[in-house]
């Protein structure tokens, strides 16, 4: 037996084809969304792996440094330091800023990170690590900077020491990574008019401007422009401690908010996506929606177009089962010429978009499943109007 | 059995798909989780290592001075004023002597007057003495005269009475001489301490130097301590540089620095680590040193920002590594080794680290060891890799 | 899967006292009455009648399409229909031992030549190799053998027909109905098609029932049926030589 399904195909070659390429553009479209999802859970999951840390601590009642924001004494980290199954704990500092270079600005998440502590990029793909305690920052490739360019953050210029990949804050921002000290001036210092400003208010108020008391305004104005605050503490547990039991020591001894990866996976994937994985999830119901529809009507068009071969086959004695195979193969012909075209748009696609799109084999796997699932039931429609088709139509 | 011969437009269709699917299958192996990370590898080379420490710190001048009055006090008049260069002994300022100036006039009448009582009380002596010497002739006389029985006892002791008076009336008289002589030396102190009160209102150069500040100007009210001018040697400025503690191992007195000030960082001063201060900062972390100008600079202010270089002897023919190729894996500091095609993590320790990121690697490598320096993503042992000569993205 | 050749192909096709009542009730209309038909192996009869004389409907219950009211059909010797259907699968029934042939060729315009002719072979589960091989020998036979590759619509009328013709065949039927098979052609070619019929006929031993009112090819039959009112006339006909 030979397939109907195919020799009409081939018949009308040209005209399928395009359609599944239509098709295929139309899945290629859906396929990137479902990507462009899988692409912010993973620059959530990469901002947790690579920070390199078991634990994250910050103020408390809050839900930092990452979802919220959050504040803390720099020397808190010490008595972190000293509890039971710490192996490393440091400083750092998250803040979404623009950085300058030459005339551009682009938006990006500014690291204040202490070498060779939790913080500090995992892995470069050019360059060095920062060796100067100050002004030598490590950028994320996405900036699109080159090492040895300067960069402008707040008042200092840097030098790009090395480059990095896969850096992005929760929002696909890339990251800069700067000397902690460098980024805790950048985020809490003001600019000099404000500073200006405060030392004339505070010079104004006769409480602090004791003449009595010399030295007692130019201590106080320094008070207000020292920084001593950071946003975050990295942890890393030494082998075989409990995350959790470590977590809910600093809680309760510390005063502070401390939680696990899985604890920020939930924070970061459940509570920061939430909202945009709902609305992705709307497109895809209504993509494939539409793609149904399509599908639906072009095969029910074709069919339409053979009503008198249908009429013909079935009075010549062809089974209703052989006529709605032909029909079902063909809409599932045209669902994988599509789900190929779609894939391989979408990966071709993909690295232009401003953020990160991750296509799992998974994922493929699934859309196929979807769009044969869909393709065969799209051709339920068409089926329906043949088996109706009365042979006797065929005679006169 | 015949096989069908195949029309073109089969092998076509059979060919368009094989295609496809084998472009979908490379996007696959190629991009997706399965594909191998891209790294770069180096082998340990042999170099001289210059190593340096870097530090921020601002420019000061060595010895400065506060010029003020000892007492609460009015400014009266200020001669000089911001960049005078004064000698030592000039005088600067002086403050409002009020009541000073007849305090003195009172404390010198006051010594005129108790000179005069002295000599008074050297008048008193003399009449004592001569009476006294009166009666004690006159007791004598009767006393003889006794002895040939002329007189009564009773007249004798009257002239001894007498003579014991006059003796008294001496005594008292040099008393008093010598009360009036204490006097005038007390009157004599007392205006020598209003006299260093009313020069201590006429403010004198310590030494030479430049006036940097001029606090008061004539009118206003001081009080004890508060300064009325500043003023600094010229020519003894140093950078007040800290250094993170973490990162200044090796600063030592005498090494060699170079300084870059903010407002001409073309142009690298030469000088030297003069001191390294014996208290380091607890809060910053970070220890302070001075540092010397070979050549006194010019146009320089105080306070101005300087970025300073110390360079450590070097390290000859040290084996080295670039600092990219570090990584910590299980809590340990070391490097990705690449044995034939499989990664292995090799904990190592190093020494040295140069400015343009070499480290100094002292034991843990093997002598033709292949190490990964960049890599795509975070490495782990099971993790495939394909050996590139540059990573996608690290250069224009 | 049923031999595709009829048991029995000389038995040709018999009709007895068939009727086919629409509607029921007050509103029944009988399209047929009383039909009485007896076609040998080789024969090639007319069916004659104006429209609306039950000719449509009579074909429909011939070809297994609609059943009768009541009557008598027998097949190749087979009782197909005796007051109700005694064949099991119709379609089986219409692929093997039914043979169509339209006023227009109705080919698969996207099955070539031979497999058009072939598909009812494989329908019937007959090897690819063989059924084509079956169809090639029919086509030689027809004289259309030269465009066994050729898609139909490369084809003139003629020479698509007689693909038709040959596909009615393929499976040796022991009747082939025949609708108006040349109200589109010229009396050349229509007296073509019905040599064709006859020829075919004999050499296959099959029952031809031609269903016509196309005056160029009336005077070929040696047996007419008249239908009328549902019922038919048995006359004879002028045989003349094509």
């Amino acid at each position: 037996m030979i397939s109907l399904a195919a020799r009409d195909i081939a018949h009308g070659l040209g005209r399928f084809v395009l359609t599944g390429l239509g098709l295929g553009l139309l899945l290629g479209v859906t396929f990137s969304m479902a990507g462009i999802y899988r692409g912010m859970v993973d620059d959530a999951q990469a901002l947790l792996a690579n920070s390199g840390a078991d634990l994250w601590v910050v103020q408390k009642d809050t839900q930092g440094p990452y979802a919220e924001s959050s504040s803390l004494p720099d020397d808190a980290v010490r008595g972190i330091r000293a509890l039971d199954g710490v192996a490393q704990a440091a400083n750092v500092t998250y803040l979404t800023m623009q950085v300058q270079r030459g005339e551009t600005e682009t938006r990006a998440m500014v690291v204040g990170f202490e070498p060779g502590q939790p913080g500090e990029p995992p892995f470069l793909i050019a360059g060095r690590l920062p060796v100067r305690s100050h002004y030598e920052a490590v950028a994320d490739r996405m900036t699109g900077y080159q090492v040895g360019e300067r960069i402008r953050i707040r008042r200092h210029d840097y030098t790009v020491v090395g480059l990095t990949r896969r850096m992005v804050s929760s929002g696909g921002d890339p990251m800069v990574f700067i000397p902690l000290k460098d980024a805790q001036e950048a985020q809490f210092l003001k600019d000099n008019d404000a500073i200006v400003n405060n030392r004339a208010r505070t010079a104004a108020n006769p409480a602090l401007n004791r003449p009595g008391v010399p030295g007692l305004l130019d201590a106080i104005n320094a008070t207000q422009t020292s920084n001593h605050s950071v946003n975050a503490v990295l942890v890393r547990l030494a082998p075989g401690a409990d995350p959790d039991a470590v977590a809910d020591t600093v809680r309760r001894w510390k005063h502070l908010q401390a939680y696990t990866v899985a604890q920020m996976q939930e924070i970061l994937v459940a509570k920061l996506i939430a909202t945009s994985a709902r609305q992705i999830g709307m497109f895809l119901a209504i993509l494939t929606v539409v793609s149904a529809a399509i599908v639906a009507f072009i095969i029910y068009t074709m069919t339409l177009g053979k009503m008198r071969e249908i009429a013909v086959l079935k009075l010549i004695g062809t089974r209703n089962r052989t006529i709605a195979g032909m029909i079902l193969q063909q809409a599932l012909g045209l669902g994988l010429i599509g789900f190929l075209v779609g894939r391989v748009a979408a990966e071709l696609w993909a690295p232009f978009f401003p953020k990160y799109v991750l296509l799992l084999p998974g994922d493929a796997a699934r859309g196929f499943a979807v769009v044969m699932v869909v393709c065969a039931l799209a051709s339920t429609l068409a089926i329906r109007v043949a088996l109706r088709v009365d042979p006797a139509e065929a005679i006169g | 059995m015949k096989l069908p011969r195949p029309s073109l437009r089969q092998v076509l269709i059979a060919a368009a798909v094989v295609l496809l699917l084998a472009g979908a299958a490379t996007v696959a192996r190629r991009s997706g989780p399965f594909a191998a990370v891209s790294v770069t590898v180096v082998q340990p080379a042999q170099a001289d290592l210059a190593p340096v420490l870097f530090g921020i710190g601002t420019v000061e001048a060595r010895r400065s001075y506060l010029i003020g009055p000892t007492t609460a006090a009015r400014v009266l008049r200020v001669r000089v004023d911001v960049g005078d260069v004064v000698k030592a002994g000039d005088l600067l300022a002086e403050m409002d002597p009020v009541d000073l100036d007849p305090r003195l006039g009172s404390a010198q009448a006051a010594i005129e007057r108790g000179l005069s009582a002295q000599r008074s009380a050297e008048a008193q002596v003399a009449d004592a003495r001569s009476r006294q010497a009166l009666a004690a002739s006159e007791a004598t006389r009767y006393q003889d005269l006794q002895r040939q029985n002329f007189v009564s006892p009773s007249v004798v002791d009257a002239k001894l009475q007498a003579l014991k008076s006059a003796d008294a009336q001496l005594t008292a008289a040099e008393a008093a001489l010598a009360a009036a002589r204490q006097d005038v030396t007390r009157l004599g102190a007392e205006r020598e301490a209003v006299g260093r009160q009313r020069a201590n209102l006429r403010l004198l150069a310590p030494a030479d130097g430049v006036v940097t500040a001029r606090e008061a100007e004539p009118g206003s009210t001081v009080v004890a301590g508060q300064a009325v001018l500043k003023l600094q040697q010229p020519g003894s400025l140093w950078v007040t540089t800290r250094f993170d503690q973490a990162r200044a191992t090796g600063l030592a007195e005498g090494l060699p620095a170079s300084i870059r000030l903010r407002s001409a960082p073309e142009r690298a001063l030469p000088g030297k680590v003069l001191r390294i201060e014996p208290v380091a900062d607890s809060v910053t972390e970070e220890r302070i040193a001075q540092i010397t100008f070979d050549a006194p600079p010019v146009g320089v202010s105080t306070k101005e920002m300087a970025e300073v270089t110390v360079a450590l002897p070097v390290v000859p023919k040290a084996r080295v590594l670039p600092n990219a190729a570090l990584k910590m894996h299980q809590g340990r500091s070391g490097v990705w080794l690449l044995d034939g095609e499989r990664l292995r993590f090799a904990p190592v320790r190093t020494g040295a680290r140069g400015p343009d990121g070499a480290v100094q690697v002292l034991d843990g490598l093997p002598g033709d060891a292949r190490v990964v320096v960049y890599s795509e993503r975070a490495l782990n042992p099971d993790t495939r890799v394909r050996v590139v000569e540059r990573l996608a993205g690290s250069a224009p | 899967m049923n031999a595709p050749m009829s048991t029995r192909p000389g038995q040709g096709i018999r009709i007895d006292q068939l009727r086919k009542r629409y509607g029921s009730g007050d509103t029944a209309v009988d399209a047929l009455k009383n039909v009485n038909m007896t076609v040998a192996p080789g024969e090639v009869v007319g069916l004659i009648g104006p429209s609306g004389s039950g000719k449509s409907t009579l074909l429909k219950c011939l070809g297994a399409i609609i059943e009768p009211s009541a009557g008598r059909m027998t097949l190749g010797g087979d009782v197909i229909y005796d007051d109700a259907w005694k064949a099991g699968d119709l379609r089986a029934l219409r692929r093997d031992r039914i043979g169509f042939v339209f006023q227009a060729p109705y080919l698969i315009p996207f099955l070539d030549v031979t497999d058009n002719v072939a598909l009812l072979p494989m329908l019937a589960g007959v090897p690819n190799a063989q059924a084509r091989q079956r169809a090639r020998e029919l086509l030689d036979a027809l004289d259309v053998g030269h465009r066994a590759r050729a898609q139909p619509s490369q084809l003139s009328g003629g020479e698509q027909q007689r693909v038709a013709i040959a596909r009615a065949l393929v499976n040796r039927p022991p009747v082939i109905l025949a609708d108006e098979p040349t109200a589109p052609l010229d009396s050349e070619r229509a007296l073509a098609v019905i040599r064709i019929l006859n020829t075919m006929a004999r050499q296959f031993e099959t029952a031809v029932i031609v269903v016509t009112h196309d005056e160029k090819i009336i005077p070929t039959f040696r047996r007419i049926y008249q239908i009328r009112d549902g019922q038919t006339v048995e006359e004879a006909g002028e045989g003349r030589d094509i």
